[in-house]
Parts: structure tokens; sequence; C-alpha cells
């Protein structure tokens, strides 16, 4: 049966949502926060997720791009009417599509069908929430990183050049590349933000910061995270 | 140690950097003016000093600190300001010196000599500094570069003293809009709530495509019924704040029996809240007063409203005393209370507290409650302990 989960802070729209789309024969699942979607999406894996934008603790934007980190759930987003920027931004971090409140339930309906529809041909992969490399994990959901099992805290900027490099193992990154990616393009040139960004990320990351594992410098050509040989 | 030469004692860089020191460390002017004037005394002589503020157009010009000393201060009012010397300085943007007029006279007092230094910032001129010595020295060369310095040092004071109070316009004017802006953002999210309920589930029920039981039905309306009182209501308090601020929320006043207008309220709100128990204790016989019965009952209402809100599952305590031909209503419940940082801004309008972000509010009602209190001539006041609950108080007049 096709999973939904329905994301809203209002217990009203919750069961608004609920009661339609369960008529439609869609099993629906509901969470109030962001926080608590984002364990869903990875533990209850939908197949479709419906998230209202304005929500206390985390708001459906952050939460969409987490969700964003590892999963290629399709993802409604609810707006209201003359928020503009909110559809853009949710669009921008990866909604599929939107639903402006008020919305009539046929529409409503209708818009989850299409959605369904266009997404189903593409196969959903949704990675792990989690990622490790040798003593090193990563939890995309919650946006953070142990160490040896004790957590490491990183600054956005860190977290962002780390995750970089996990979802592109074994795979060389220019410094250029890097910089455009995370910091912007009017960055391009600015090598040395890099480098000190580098270096403070293997000062928590790496046993030793001289030698290290994760991150790995390739003289002339950029920087790379390497692949772990499976011991078994 | 450099010194400069004086008509009085040395200057030496000791002095300058206990003049600089106390523009850096004394955050109000005033009080670093006196300062570097008990400063300078020390190795600069003068009788009067005063500082002279202009407007940008430099049209009008103020006194904003005069110190007098020595001969300066027998003379009191009648001795001399300055002030010509000061509009020149300003004029001109350059240091103006003048002589006395009658330099044969006995009186010292009358034969002041006065030096006129403007305190500008860049091209932008912020007034002048005048020194005045009655019956000399002269003001030599030195002396007046050590005046220049000293007006330099004031000007940074005089400036920062003006930004800072720019800033705090600012920052007054930031803090009102914002308040503002959140309350546009919170209306709008308080009235489409409502509608976005009473259409969602209108649209449910007219599904063509589905069939709905007769309980579920109900369910569904009974929700926009719910929703549309909400609406109402926040329309209402919406066009009551309209008429606070225009002056026109009218009130009808007549004799009131408070004992049976409580019980009223208390009625009403169990019909809607069946579980929610009230202690209503009144003690003594109640006179009656004077008071508009429909904005007295929309009071006690709010306030239920909101113990019901703020205090979800407490009992409500009223408690209604009269003594001195007043009126003292204590409204109190059992809740988490309100936060002392929240709590000397609950009545203001627009503000909502800052812990409970999802209750719905729209930062009126309390705002409401205490100015129809106030048309009354009585008060609305609130204790609160966190984890204890919230009390608020209504004093009313009695009939006189």
């Amino acid at each position: 049966m096709t999973r939904i989960l329905a994301v809203d802070d209002e217990r009203l729209y919750q069961h608004l949502l609920q009661v339609n789309l369960e008529k439609e024969g869609f099993e629906v699942i509901t969470a109030g926060n962001g926080l608590d979607a984002l364990d869903m999406v990875s533990n209850r894996h939908p197949d479709l997720v419906i998230m209202d934008i304005m929500m206390p603790k985390m708001d459906g934007i952050d939460t969409c791009e987490r969700i964003r980190q590892f999963s290629n759930v399709p993802i409604i987003i609810l707006t209201a009417r003359g928020e503009e920027q909110d559809r853009v931004r949710g669009l921008n971090v990866g909604a599929d599509d939107y639903v402006v409140k008020p919305f009539s339930a046929t529409e409503l309906v209708a818009r989850v069908r299409a959605v369904l529809r266009r997404t189903s041909s593409s196969e959903q992969i949704t990675q792990n929430r989690y990622f490790t490399h040798a003593n090193l994990k990563i939890d995309f959901a919650r946006a953070e990183v142990w160490k040896d099992n004790k957590p490491v805290y990183l600054s956005a900027t860190e977290y962002r050049l780390l995750i970089q490099f996990a979802h592109h193992i074994g795979q060389v990154m220019t410094a250029e590349e890097l910089l455009m990616a995370i910091w912007g393009p009017q960055y391009r040139d600015d090598k040395e933000i890099l480098w000190v960004s580098i270096a403070r990320l293997r000062q928590k990351l790496e046993d030793n910061p001289h030698s290290p594992q994760h991150i790995v410098t390739r003289a002339g050509l950029g920087y790379l995270m390497p692949p772990i040989e499976k011991e078994h | 140690m450099s010194v400069i030469s004086t008509s009085s004692h040395p200057i030496q860089v000791e002095h300058l950097y206990a003049i600089s020191k106390s523009i850096t460390q004394t955050l109000e002017w005033k009080r670093a003016l006196d300062d570097i004037s008990n400063l300078v005394r020390k190795i600069f002589i003068f009788d009067n000093l005063v500082v002279y503020r202009t407007d940008p157009n430099q049209e009008v010009m103020e006194a904003v600190y005069a110190r007098a000393t020595g001969r300066g201060r027998s003379a009191e009012a009648d001795s001399a300001w300055g002030e010509t010397a000061a509009y020149e300085a300003v004029q001109s943007q350059k240091t103006v010196l003048t002589d006395p007029v009658t330099p044969e006279t006995a009186n010292r007092l009358e034969r002041p000599y006065v030096l006129g230094i403007p305190l500008s910032v860049g091209p932008q001129v912020l007034g002048a500094i005048i020194f005045i010595r009655f019956g000399g020295p002269v003001f030599t060369p030195e002396s007046i570069e050590l005046a220049e310095y000293i007006s330099r040092q004031i000007t940074l004071l005089i400036e920062r003293q003006r930004i800072q109070e720019e800033y705090q316009i600012l920052e007054d004017q930031h803090k009102q809009s914002r308040l503002q802006q959140d309350f546009v953002s919170t209306i709008s999210h308080e009235l489409r709530n409502p509608l976005g309920f009473i259409k969602g589930y209108t649209t449910t029920l007219l599904r063509s495509d589905t069939q709905w039981d007769q309980v579920t039905q109900v369910e569904f309306l009974k929700i926009i019924d719910q929703e549309t009182d909400h609406m109402q209501e926040l329309i209402e308090n919406l066009l009551d704040s309209a008429r606070l601020q225009a002056g026109q929320l009218r009130f009808q006043f007549q004799l009131v029996r408070l004992e049976s207008l409580m019980n009223d309220v208390i009625t009403r709100a169990n019909l809607h809240h069946p579980d929610l128990v009230f202690n209503l204790e009144i003690p003594q016989a109640l006179n009656p007063i004077v008071a508009d019965p429909v904005r007295l009952a929309q009071v006690i209402e709010n306030l239920i409203s909101n113990a019901i809100k703020y205090a979800p599952g407490s009992d409500i305590s009223i408690t209604i005393n009269q003594e001195d031909k007043k009126s003292i209503i204590t409204f109190s419940d059992h809740g988490p209370g309100i936060s002392e940082h929240d709590l000397p801004f609950i009545f203001d309008r627009f503000y909502r507290s800052s812990g409970s972000p999802t209750i719905h509010g729209s930062g009126l009602g309390l705002y409401i409650c205490k100015h129809i209190i106030q048309a009354h001539h009585g008060e609305l006041s609130a204790r609160s302990k966190v984890n204890e609950g919230t009390s608020f108080t209504i004093i009313l007049p009695g009939l006189p």
C-alpha cells in the first residue's frame, strides 16, 4: 500500500489530510514537526511526504533540505497564499510540488495522485540515513557527526564540506569545485579559505591531521575521501 | 617625557593621555566633560567654558554644557558667555579670538579674552567650544593649539552622543516596526488557519467521488462550526483593537450585578467546555456597580479563553470582594505561569509570549481587556509564578 507521511503542526490539518487520503486507499502516517518527520522518513520509508512550511522547531524548508541529504522521496509542500518566496525556497531545496493553503480536498487528492504518477517511474533511492567512513559516522537527517562514537561539533561550512566529500566518495574534487559548491561563485579563487576549513576539519576528524585518512590531498589535483576497503 | 610649553603648568603627555582616556572610557558625555574640564584646569587657564551645539542648518545654537570657575562664578548670569564668538566660529569654521572691547576698564569681568573653536566632524559643524579668560592672560599660539586639541576630543564625545541618540531612535522605530510586522504575519496566520480548516472540511464533505457516514459528517461540521467561531472572535478582536486606536470603542454603562454577570459567563463557558472547573467565591453580598455588562463579560471571557489555551487542564478560581466601595475580582489558574521575561509586556498591543509559538492568538486580547477596564476607571493587573500559575486582578470603582 502506498504510504503517505503528512507533516503539520496543526492537528486539524493532519486530520484533514489523513481522512481525505485514507479515503483514496493510502496509508497515512502523521508527524507534528520536522524532527519527527525526519525520523519517520528514515524509519518508515513513506512513498510521499506532504509537509507544511510554517512549523516551530524545524521549519518545512530545513526539513526538506535534510531529507534530500539521504532520500529522494517525493515531497509536496503546503504554503500560505501570497508567500511566493516560501514556495520558491521549497522547490529550490528539492520539493516536487506545492499546494497553497487554503486548499480544496479534491485539489489536494489530485496533486498527490499527479506527483505519485510522475515519480513512480523513476526508481526511489532512499540512501542510508547514516554514512560511515572508518571511525567516522554522519547522520544526514540530524546533521550530526560522530568520531569513535563521540559527537564532533562542526560549523555549518565544515559540515557542508564534509558531506560534499561523503557524497563523492573516491572522487577527487578540485579546490575550485569545492569553493563553488560550498562558498559560491564569488569565492572560486579564494583557495586559502578552503585550506583553513580543510585544516580545521582534519583537526576535528582525523586521528593524525598530518596523515589524514578521511580527507586526503592529491597534490596538484584536489582532495578526496578515499573508499574504505571492506574487511569482510 | 615630552613637554609643551604653556602659560600655566607644563603640559605633559600624561595630561593628554588622561583627557583621551576619559573620552574613551566615560560613557556619559556630561560626566566626561566634567572630567575633562577638571583635567584641563591644571594645565590651561580659563574662567568660563561653554559648549554650544548647533542644529544641522546652523540656525539655532544652544548651550549644552557650561562651567564657570574663579572670576566667572561670581558674576553668574551677568558674566560673558561668548555667544558671538561661538556664532563666528561656527560660521567661519575657524578658530576665533576676541580681545576685550574696553581693555582699560578696571573690572576684569568687563575685559574678557574669548577663544572660540568650531566643533566639526568632516564638513559638518556640530557647534563651538568657548574658553573665556577675564582680564587675561591673552591666549598664546601654544595655548590655542592645546585648546584645539581639547576641542577635537570634545567633538568626538558629542558626535558619539549624537550617534547614540540616533541609534536609540532607530532602535525604537525598528522594534515598533518589528512588532507590527510580527503582528501582520501572526494575524494572517491566525486568520488563514480557521479559513483553511473551513475550506478544507467543507470541500471534503463536498467531494463528489466519496460518501461519508453520518457520524463523520457531523464531526466535520462541528469542526467547521468551531472554526467559524474562532474566526469570528479574531475579527471582533481586530475590530475592537482598531476602534480603541481610533478612540471609537463605545460603552453602555448601566447598573450591573457582578454575581449574576459572572454566573452567566461561567454557564456560557461550560456550554463549550463542559470539563472546565470553576471555583467561584463570593464571601459577601455584593452591591451593584456601574459598568458595561457586555464589555465586562468580554474581559472575563478573554481571561477564561487564555486560561484554556495557556493553562490547559487547570481549574479556574474566581473571587469577588468589595471593600471601600471597590470591587476586586481575582481570577487565577494553576497553569505553567508566565515567565518574568514576558510578564511586563502581556498587556502590550501585539505582544505574544515567546515561549509558546504553537498557541493561537492575536496578541490583542489582554490589550483590549486592559483598555476596557481602564474605561471603567478600574485597573487590571497580573501576577504570575512559573509552575504555580497566573492570577489577574480587576479592581472596579463602586457607585459614587
